[in-house]
């Protein structure tokens, strides 16, 4: 460690300068003997930790976690046991956030035309340039919540401007359907630990999708919580992932045929009188059985890839091992006809009478007054704010997370065109992502474990919960948080804003709080209430819970197909691009954890790679390692072959989150970008960029590596006589 | 230790956050195609079938802490050896890397550091003071984060406090979503792993060879398993 016990108390005695004063922080003497030359490592302990509760943002979930701090550092990251979210529980990516703080190509300083120049000089450019540009301000951001977003939002009001979040795979068809069926503006939670049955529809929710620490929470005592009931999962998706391996049955669906498989399971509930009858006659038109002849299962089983007898048997169990739950996400959305899609399986759960029913959808209430979002923006806006740099209608654009020349389904040059036409461009961030190139300032970003903030988790789990997010150490980079730089460049520009500084905004909301006289924090004055929810990790309230009811219309009698680019004699698969456990959708690139996470399935690490069939590869003459161009109409990338035993032999599949420029040592140049080869499709109702929807074909290159995986690393000791995985049919 | 195969879902928390808590090496891209990639808890995951009747079956596996533990004898300088708890432990200023130790471990627990482990400077800052960083030439596997275990032991008897069961949890399993890694006493009849321990789900892994594997396994629970899966019996 090179920390010898006489450094040790010597730092201990100066104590951790974090944002709080640390107390305890010396090793008592009673505790301080003389190292025996001979210790083994269970003799060996160190100093005193302390923990602070803070808020993950390593996803968009919001999970509450609980830092350790030793000799002023951070060193690993719990769940916070108190959190409603979580519940004490972490995932892989949340462990790596101490490896964004100390990523070793951190920005050290601001750059103003590539040049490092102090905070005062490019704080002062940025207020000049804001105030030159009042009102033809664009600033991009990442989906926001909580105080990021009220701070975001304040600063273009006060300025005029415009302020779009960017996802590359947004949740806008999602967030659609659920405002079109229930009425809500707030995405709901799904109570699977109580269910008996889910079926859900290309929804990787044990993966990355929503929520996943929270549903996996819920899995376990779905499956081994209830003793004598354990509950089943069906899983429909396109590509074997991770969540379809943990399925019960897997129902390799046709790519963007997910809702008339919905609606087929939909046929046998009310064919079979199992459906709920109000909702059947809402979703029939009062017509029955005759208004979903369509979908009859006989009568779609060749189009949507599943036989009849089998969509029976899982629609039989679906309506009568209640309460069930239906849910939908991840590439059954991303699809011409994803709004389609949503509306069918989320219809599902009113036929089987679960809305707002135990083990069924329960509704999230918005988030306490001064608590707002920033959803994503779907690609057709983002298409037309492209139109606007090009007229020359942005005068300055401030992108912070919205990572544009990598995500977007456009070429490049088109964004580059775009982004020239703007006269002054700032990028916000912790390291040189993929935009930093075009920053005329670039801006060094804290981290998260350093800086201030406040989330509400979306979904959350029911009720109202605000996480708080406080700085567990002293900044490690001479860097300012992003709702700090606006409230000062703001500031110095002549606006009128509410707080000095982040914390000051997190305080206030603190104070709101304490107003309400009600949750799981009470304290004596509003002091002790903001050290409360600072301790505690946030505020939640589990009698504030949400309302909400269905109301679906009736279904098209005819479903809308979905559109692929490409023709399909010219590229003959499919390509389902996916988000893998480790770097998510490429935001977890740049840490050697995530990016040494064996895949899921694959085992991959460290490369992109292309998922085939055996039987397509025997065709194709494809081996393990092969490199193998995959071409879209939009483009071509190079990958890595891996003979994938579960894929559908007229699908391929390929991770998203590779292929970065910039993004520090560990995610510059590595891999391929799947968006670079995604044609610009959207679905027909929302415009939100239509990610599965692009055909592919396969070139042979003639070049072969070693695949790095993590299969075959340990020799393996499943042998047909003496298996290591046992398995029983009885639960 | 008891892990539920039933709810383990293969999402690698437990991974990530042993790395985290035990300073292991970084896996570089090179690491991985020499085969040489350390996890003191790796999750295995197994093809069955063909398509469309595939099965994907995950195990997390790890140092078994065997009773009668096969990496023990072999060791020619004691640096792997049994303590009074019944842990296997492993003295790393003993250790003169001869890996015999892992030639004998049936279960291949047992990782070697073939090279020196190398953080740019910065990452250094979120190792963990409590755990030694190992150096070329040096076998490490998993020890039940016995660091965690002492800090508690030491807290608890500063403060006069008898252990209760949960207590103490090993990185692994404070993380693990889904609770399928539970530890605990399994001495203590009232503990939780002492409860999950008479499942008739239980079993251990490969316990013919007489290791006495102190990890109990609950098997999973597959209803449509294929005709060609069926109860294996002992």
């Amino acid at each position: 460690m090179g920390i010898t016990r006489r450094d040790l108390l010597k730092l201990a005695g100066v104590g951790a300068l974090g944002a709080i004063a640390f107390n305890g922080c010396r090793i008592p003497d009673r505790e301080l003997r003389v190292e025996s030359p001979v210790a083994l490592p269970e003799d060996q302990v160190t100093g005193r930790d302390n923990w602070y509760a803070t808020l993950c943002v390593q996803c968009g979930a919001g999970c509450g976690v609980l830092a350790r701090v030793v000799e002023g550092r951070a060193r690993k990251i719990e769940g916070n046991p108190d959190h409603p979210l979580n519940e004490g529980k972490t995932c892989a990516r949340g462990q790596a956030a101490v490896q964004a703080l100390y990523h070793p190509d951190r920005l050290l300083s601001p750059l103003l035309h590539g040049q490092a120049v102090d905070w005062e000089t490019a704080m002062a450019e940025l207020a000049g340039q804001i105030q030159q540009n009042r009102g033809r301000v664009l600033l991009a951001t990442n989906p926001l919540r909580g105080h990021n977003a009220l701070v975001a939002q304040t600063f273009i009001q006060s300025i005029g401007g415009t302020l779009l979040a960017y996802e590359p795979l947004e949740d806008t068809v999602l967030r659609t359907a659920v405002k079109g069926l229930f009425g809500q503006d707030t995405l709901p939670d799904y109570d699977i630990a109580r269910a008996r049955t889910v079926f859900s529809f290309g929804a990787g929710w044990l993966e990355t999708w929503g929520s996943p620490v929270r549903w996996g929470r819920a899995y376990g005592a779905f499956r081994q919580g209830r003793p004598g009931q354990r509950g089943l999962f069906f899983h429909a998706e396109p590509r074997f992932s991770l969540t379809a391996a943990n399925a019960d049955l897997w129902l390799p669906v046709r790519p963007g045929m997910e809702g008339v498989l919905a609606l087929a399971v939909a046929y046998v509930l009310v064919e079979r009188g199992m459906a709920h009858p109000p909702a059947a006659a809402q979703l029939t038109g009062g017509q029955g059985l005759g208004a979903l002849t369509a979908y009859q299962p006989e009568r779609v089983a060749a189009a949507v890839g599943i036989p009849a007898e089998r969509i029976r048997e899982v629609a039989e169990v679906f309506g009568s091992q209640r309460p069930s739950l239906a849910l939908v996400g991840g590439s059954a959305l991303a699809h011409t006809n994803g709004l389609f899609n949503a509306r069918a399986v989320l219809s599902l759960n009113a036929l089987v009478d679960n809305i707002g029913r135990e083990g069924g959808i329960r509704f999230n209430p918005p988030p306490p007054a001064g608590w707002t979002g920033v959803p994503p923006a779907p690609f057709a806006r983002w298409r037309q704010a492209l139109e606007e740099m090009r007229a020359g209608r942005v005068g300055l654009l401030i992108v912070r997370g919205a990572n544009l020349i990598y995500g977007l389904p456009v070429d490049r040059g088109e964004v580059e065109e775009a982004l020239t036409q703007v006269p002054f461009r700032v990028v916000i961030g912790p390291i040189a992502d993929d935009m930093a190139p075009y920053g005329d300032l670039v801006l060094p970003e804290l981290e998260a474990l350093e800086a201030w903030g406040t989330d509400w988790p979306e979904p959350g789990p029911g009720y109202q919960t605000v996480t708080f997010q406080q700085p567990v150490v002293r900044p490690f980079r001479d860097g300012k948080a992003f709702g700090d730089i606006l409230l000062e460049a703001g500031k110095a520009a002549g606006l009128t804003l509410p707080w000095q500084s982040m914390r000051e905004a997190v305080q206030d909301g603190a104070r709101r709080l304490f107003a309400l006289r009600r949750g799981a924090v009470r304290a004596a004055d509003e002091e002790g209430f903001f050290m409360g929810v600072l301790q505690r990790g946030g505020w939640w309230d589990p009698q504030a819970t949400g309302q909400g009811r269905f109301t679906g219309e009736r279904l098209p009698a005819t479903p809308p197909a979905p559109q692929f680019a490409g023709d399909a004699q010219e590229f003959p698969f499919h390509l389902v691009p996916f988000t893998p456990l480790g770097i998510h959708d490429g935001r977890g690139a740049h840490l050697p954890w995530l990016q040494g996470l064996p895949d899921g399935t694959t085992t991959v690490a460290w490369q992109t790679w292309v998922e085939v069939n055996p039987d397509t590869a025997r065709r194709l003459g494809l081996l393990e390692g092969e490199w193998v161009e995959v071409i879209s109409p939009r483009g071509s990338l190079r990958a890595l072959v891996y003979v994938h035993p579960a894929i559908p032999p007229e699908v391929v599949a390929i991770p998203v989150g590779f292929g970065h420029q910039g993004m520090g040592r560990w995610a510059n140049g590595r891999g391929a970008n799947v968006f670079s080869i995604l044609a610009p499709l959207t679905d027909q109702e929302t415009g939100a960029f239509a990610w599965a929807a692009t055909r592919v074909r396969l070139r042979r290159t003639g070049q072969r590596q070693r695949i790095p995986k993590f299969e075959g690393v340990v020799r393996p000791v499943q042998l047909e006589e003496r298996p290591i995985i046992l398995v029983t049919k009885e639960a | 230790m008891v892990v539920d195969m039933d709810r383990c879902t293969g999402c690698q928390a437990c991974v990530v956050a042993c790395q985290a808590e035990n300073n292991i090496p970084i896996n570089t891209e090179t690491i991985f195609l020499q085969r040489r990639v350390i996890e003191w808890i790796w999750v295995e995951r197994y093809w069955e079938g063909e398509y469309p009747h595939v099965r994907a079956r995950y195990i997390p596996l790890l140092c078994q802490q065997c009773d009668n533990a096969p990496c023990e004898p072999v060791c020619p300088v004691y640096a792997t050896y049994h303590n009074d708890q019944g842990l296997n432990v492993q003295v790393y200023n003993r250790c003169v890397g001869t890996r015999y130790c892992a030639n004998n471990c049936p279960y291949h627990a047992r990782f070697f550091n073939f090279w020196q482990p190398v953080w740019p400077e910065t990452l250094r800052h979120h190792l963990n003071p409590d755990v030694t960083v190992r150096w070329r030439g040096i076998m490490e596997k998993c020890t039940f984060c016995i660091q965690r275990i002492r800090r508690v032991q030491r807290e608890a008897a500063r403060d006069g406090r008898t252990l209760q069961d949960g207590d103490i949890t090993p990185a692994c399993a404070q993380a693990c979503p889904t609770d399928a890694l539970v530890f605990g006493d399994i001495l203590d009849p009232q503990s939780r792993v002492a409860q999950l321990a008479k499942n008739k789900r239980a079993y251990k892994v490969i316990e013919d060879l007489g290791t006495g594997p102190n990890v109990i396994y609950l098997k999973k629970v597959d209803p449509y398993a294929p005709a060609a899966d069926h109860d294996h019996k002992h």
